[in-house]
C-alpha cells in the first residue's frame, strides 16, 4: 500500500470485536426505530451505520407525507381496508405482512417519533381552520381529506430525534462502518445468522459483531441500470450510501429473495434526464393537488375518475361520489378505477382540446392556506427539499404567488426516461419475510425498504419496530453461538484486497459500475428474453471472474465505494437470475416476456443460494393467510401491552 | 492573466464554503453521510464532490451559514411570472 496525504489514521488490518444481544445494520428510518425498540426491550443494542445516523438514509433530510397511518384518531378507513385496496391495486404482489404491519402499527410508530422529538402535529396553530387540519388533534392530512389515512408530517425534524433517542437508550452506534458480510453458524450459507462483519470508511479499521439476533435494515439496491461517473450521488433517487449492500450480503449468506425480476421505467433520479426531485412539480404526492397550466397560461381540467370536471380547488382533495377513499402516495402510478383519485386530464386528451407544451406547476391560485402547506411546508419538509428547492429558490427570487414551476414532459414529470434505463422503484423485490419479519435464516430479521414490496417512511418506520420487538424476543430465547473464524479471515482477505491491487491495471469502482449498468440496459432492459438475459449472465460473470480481482482502492473511502459496486454486480446477477426463472409477463411487475409461453402469470418467485446453487420455488400470491387474524396470534403480548398501557 | 493549473475537471461543484464565516468545527462533515468533505485547514475540503446527493443536510447542520449548495446547471429547473405567459398568449 503507498503512503498518502491521507487525513485520518491508518487502521487497516487492525480488528475489533463486539457483542450485542441484538445488532442492526443500518441506521436509517427503520434501523433507528429497530436498535430503539430492542434496547427498550432490554437488550443490549449495537447500530452500525455506513454514514451518520443522525441524517443517514433516504429520510435523513425530511419527509413531508406520512402514508397509511389507518389507526389514527382522525382516520375513516380501517387497517384490513386499507390493505386490502394496497394488494387488489397491485394484483396481489405485494408485501401483505409488512403493509399490514404499516396499516396497524404506523400510528404507533408516529406516535413514538413523537414522543422522540419529532413534529407531527401544528403546534403553533400555523393552519388553523384549513379543510386538511383536525383542529382537536391539530393533525394534518393529505391527498384524500376525507379518509385522513395520510399525515402531513415535519419529517425533517425526525431523524436527529431519532439517532439522539437511540443513543439515550444506550444503543452503541457506530457511524462509519459499513458492513460487509453476515456471519452465519458455522459459516455455513443457510445456517443461523450469528453477526455482521464490516469496515470503518475512513480508517479501514475490522469490525466483528457477535449477536443473538441481527436486524437488516439496509434499504434496497441501486445504481443497477442507471449510472452518471459525473455525478454518481445524483444518479439515483435514493442516496449514494444505499446501493444494495444488504441485499448482496443477505444473497452471499443464503437468504432468500422476492420479486427480484420486477424494475420499472426509471421515474426519479436527478443526474442528466432528470431536475432536483420536487423542485418542478410532482402531484403523485408533495404538489399534490396544485393547479397546472399550460405555455398559454391556461389552467389544466382536474377530473375524478368517472372524467367528471371538478371545479374547486377542495374537489381534488374528495372521492368521488360513491369512493370511500382514493389512494396517493409514493407507491401509486397509476391506481385502479376502484381506489383511483383526482388528476389533471391525460396528454392525450390535452393535446385535443389545443392545450400546448410546456406544462407548469402553479400555486397562484391555490386558497392561502393550501399554497403555504405546499410551498413552505411540504416542499420545506420533503427530503432533499428544505436547501436546494426552497431555500434557493426563495433566495433566487421565486414567489408561489406570482411564479410557474416548468414541469418537464407532458404531465407532472420531472424526467423522461427511455424503457431501458430502470430503478428498483415502486414496490421492487428484496428479502422475503414471515409473520416474525423473519427471513428463512434463523435469527435474521428484515425491515424498511429491504423487505420486498416496500416502499415510504412509515412502512420504514412499522417495520423497524416491530422487527426490534420480534429480534429482542428472539435474542431472550436463544443462545449466542460461537463466529466461524474461517469465515471472518476470509471477509478481511476479500475486503482489503483492492487496497493492495496493482492501481494501473485495476478498473476503478466508477468504469466497473458504468459497465455493470450498461450491461443491464442492454440485456435486462424493457423486454426479457433467455437469449438476452443469458448474455448479460456470461458477461457479469466474466466481470466477476476477471475485473473483480484486480480492481483497485486508493483509500478506505474509495474502498466503500469499489465494495458497493461489487455488491451491485451481485445484485445484478440476482435479478438475471429471477427474470430466468420468471416465464410469463406479468403486468405489475412490469415484467415483459416476448418469448413466454403464454401460460398464465406465476405467483411469487422466491430465490435463495444453497452450496453455491440458485433455488428457486413458488410461493402463493396469498401466502400470508388472513392478515387480522394472523396478526393478532402473533402479537398477542404487544396487542395485551398496548390495552395495559390505556 | 493568472498562472496555469493543472486539475481535474470537475463535473459540479455542489458546495462551496464561505472562508469569513466558517469556523471549522466540522459538523457539516460530520453530518455527511457519504462522507463527501475531508478535514482541511481552513474548512472542510469537498474531496468527492460527485459523489454529493444533494441532501442539504450539512447545510441544515452549520451553526455558521458558511456553506452553500448549488445544483448542477443542468438541474437548475426554470420558473416564469405567470403574467408573462398570459401576455405573450394575449400578443
Ligand atoms: C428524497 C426522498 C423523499 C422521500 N419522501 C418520502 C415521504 O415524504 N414519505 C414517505 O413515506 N417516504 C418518503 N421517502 C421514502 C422513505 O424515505 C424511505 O422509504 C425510508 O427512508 C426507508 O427507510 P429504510 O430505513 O429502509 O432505509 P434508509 O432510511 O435509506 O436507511 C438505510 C440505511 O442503511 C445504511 N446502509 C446502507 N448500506 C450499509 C452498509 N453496508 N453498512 C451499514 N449501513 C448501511 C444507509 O447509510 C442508510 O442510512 C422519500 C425518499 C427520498 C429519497
Ligand atoms: S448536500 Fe448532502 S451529500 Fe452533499 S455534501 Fe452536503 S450533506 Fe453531503
Ligand atoms: S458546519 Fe459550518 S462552520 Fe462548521 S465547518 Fe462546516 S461550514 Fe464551517
Amino acid at each position: 500500500m503507498e503512503k498518502s496525504q491521507w487525513p485520518y489514521e491508518n487502521r487497516a488490518g487492525c480488528v475489533t470485536r463486539l457483542q450485542a444481544d441484538v445488532l442492526v445494520l443500518g441506521g436509517g428510518v427503520a434501523g433507528c426505530m429497530a436498535a430503539a425498540q430492542a434496547a427498550r426491550r432490554g437488550q443490549s443494542v449495537i447500530l452500525v451505520e455506513k454514514g451518520a445516523a443522525k441524517r443517514s438514509g433516504a429520510g435523513g433530510s425530511g419527509c413531508d407525507h406520512w402514508e397509511s397511518a389507518a389507526t389514527n384518531p382522525c382516520s375513516t378507513v380501517s387497517p384490513e381496508a386499507l390493505l386490502k385496496a394496497m394488494m387488489d391495486d397491485n394484483d396481489g404482489y405485494n408485501n401483505a405482512i409488512s403493509h399490514y404491519i404499516e396499516c396497524r402499527e404506523g400510528w404507533d410508530a408516529l406516535l413514538d417519533i413523537e414522543r422522540m422529538g419529532g413534529k407531527i402535529r401544528d403546534t403553533e396553530d400555523e393552519f388553523k381552520g384549513a379543510a386538511f387540519r383536525d383542529e382537536k388533534t391539530k393533525l394534518m392530512f393529505a391527498y384524500d381529506y376525507k379518509s385522513r389515512v395520510t399525515l402531513r408530517i415535519w419529517g425533517a425534524t425526525f431523524k436527529p430525534a431519532m439517532a439522539a433517542a437511540c443513543r439515550k437508550l444506550g444503543v452503541r452506534v457506530f457511524d462509519r462502518v459499513m458492513a460487509t458480510t453476515l456471519l452465519t453458524e458455522g459459516g455455513r450459507q443457510g445456517g443461523r445468522c450469528v453477526g455482521a462483519a464490516g469496515f470503518h470508511t475512513r480508517t479501514g479499521e475490522f469490525f466483528v459483531f457477535s449477536a443473538k439476533a441481527v436486524i437488516m435494515a439496509m434499504s434496497r439496491p441501486a445504481r443497477v441500470w442507471l449510472f452518471s461517473s459525473g455525478h454518481p450521488g445524483l444518479c439515483e433517487f435514493r442516496p449514494l450510501q444505499c446501493a444494495g449492500d444488504g441485499h448482496a450480503m443477505g444473497w452471499r449468506a443464503g437468504a432468500e429473495f422476492n420479486m427480484m425480476e420486477k424494475s420499472v421505467q426509471a421515474e426519479f433520479s436527478a443526474a442528466g434526464r432528470s431536475f432536483p426531485p420536487y423542485s418542478t412539480g410532482n402531484n403523485h404526492n408533495t404538489w399534490y393537488a396544485a393547479s397546472l397550466i399550460d405555455a398559454a397560461g391556461r389552467k389544466i381540467p382536474y377530473a375524478d375518475r368517472d372524467g367528471r370536471l371538478l371545479k374547486t380547488v377542495e374537489e381534488r382533495y374528495l372521492p368521488a361520489p360513491g369512493q370511500d377513499f382514493f389512494l396517493k402516495g409514493g407507491a401509486v402510478t397509476q391506481a385502479k378505477y376502484e381506489f383511483e383519485g383526482p388528476e389533471t386530464l391525460p396528454y392525450e386528451e390535452l393535446k385535443k382540446q389545443g392545450y400546448r407544451l410546456a406544462f407548469y406547476a402553479d400555486l397562484s391560485d391555490l386558497p392561502e392556506l393550501e399554497r403555504k402547506v405546499i410551498w413552505g411546508m411540504m416542499v420545506g419538509q420533503e427530503g432533499k427539499t428544505q436547501v436546494p428547492v426552497y431555500q434557493n429558490f426563495t433566495e433566487a427570487g421565486f414567489d408561489p404567488r406570482r411564479h410557474v414551476l416548468q414541469c418537464y414532459g407532458t404531465g407532472w414529470q420531472s424526467a423522461q426516461f427511455l424503457p431501458k434505463e430502470r430503478q428498483l422503484f415502486g414496490l421492487p423485490g428484496g428479502f422475503m419475510n414471515d409473520w416474525d419479519l423473519m427471513t428463512n435464516l434463523p435469527g435474521l430479521f428484515v425491515a424498511g425498504d429491504a423487505l420486498f414490496a416496500s416502499d415510504c417512511y412509515g412502512h420504514a418506520a412499522a417495520t423497524g419496530s416491530y422487527a426490534g420487538r420480534k429480534a429482542a424476543a428472539y435474542a431472550r430465547k436463544n443462545q449466542r453461538l460461537p463466529l466461524c473464524e474461517e469465515q471472518i479471515e476470509a471477509e478481511k482477505r476479500r475486503v482489503y484486497a483492492p487496497l493492495s491491487a496493482d492501481p494501473r491495471e485495476g478498473v476503478s469502482w466508477k468504469e466497473l459500475n458504468e459497465a455493470i449498468a450498461k450491461a443491464m440496459q442492454n440485456y435486462c432492459g424493457e423486454q426479457k428474453r433467455d437469449e438476452l438475459l443469458l448474455s448479460g449472465v456470461e458477461l457479469l460473470e466474466r466481470y466477476e471472474r476477471e475485473v473483480i480481482p484486480k480492481a483497485f482502492a486508493a483509500n478506505p473511502h474509495e474502498l466503500t465505494r469499489l465494495l458497493e459496486v461489487f455488491d451491485i454486480l451481485t445484485v445484478a446477477q440476482v435479478i438475471l437470475q429471477a427474470c430466468l426463472s420468471r416465464r410469463q409477463s406479468c403486468e405489475k411487475l412490469e415484467f415483459y416476456r416476448p418469448d413466454g409461453d403464454g401460460a398464465e402469470p406465476a405467483p411469487f418467485i422466491c430465490l435463495r443460494q444453497e452450496g453455491g446453487r440458485v433455488l428457486r420455488r413458488q410461493v402463493p400470491l396469498d401466502y400470508a393467510g388472513d392478515v387480522k387474524e394472523n396478526y393478532e396470534k402473533h402479537n398477542r403480548d404487544y396487542i395485551e401491552e398496548k390495552e395495559a398501557a390505556l | 492573466m493568472s498562472e496555469f493549473l493543472f486539475r481535474q475537471t470537475p463535473p459540479a461543484e455542489p458546495i462551496q464554503f464561505d472562508g469569513e464565516k466558517c469556523t471549522n468545527c466540522g459538523r457539516c462533515l460530520e453530518v455527511c453521510m457519504i462522507d463527501v468533505m475531508l478535514p482541511g485547514e481552513k474548512h472542510p475540503i469537498a474531496a468527492y464532490p460527485d459523489e454529493c446527493w444533494y441532501c442539504g443536510c450539512c447545510v441544515m447542520e452549520c451553526p455558521e451559514g458558511a456553506i452553500r449548495l448549488r445544483h448542477p446547471l443542468m438541474n437548475q429547473t426554470r420558473w416564469v411570472e405567470k403574467a408573462s405567459l398570459l401576455k405573450k398568449e394575449k400578443e
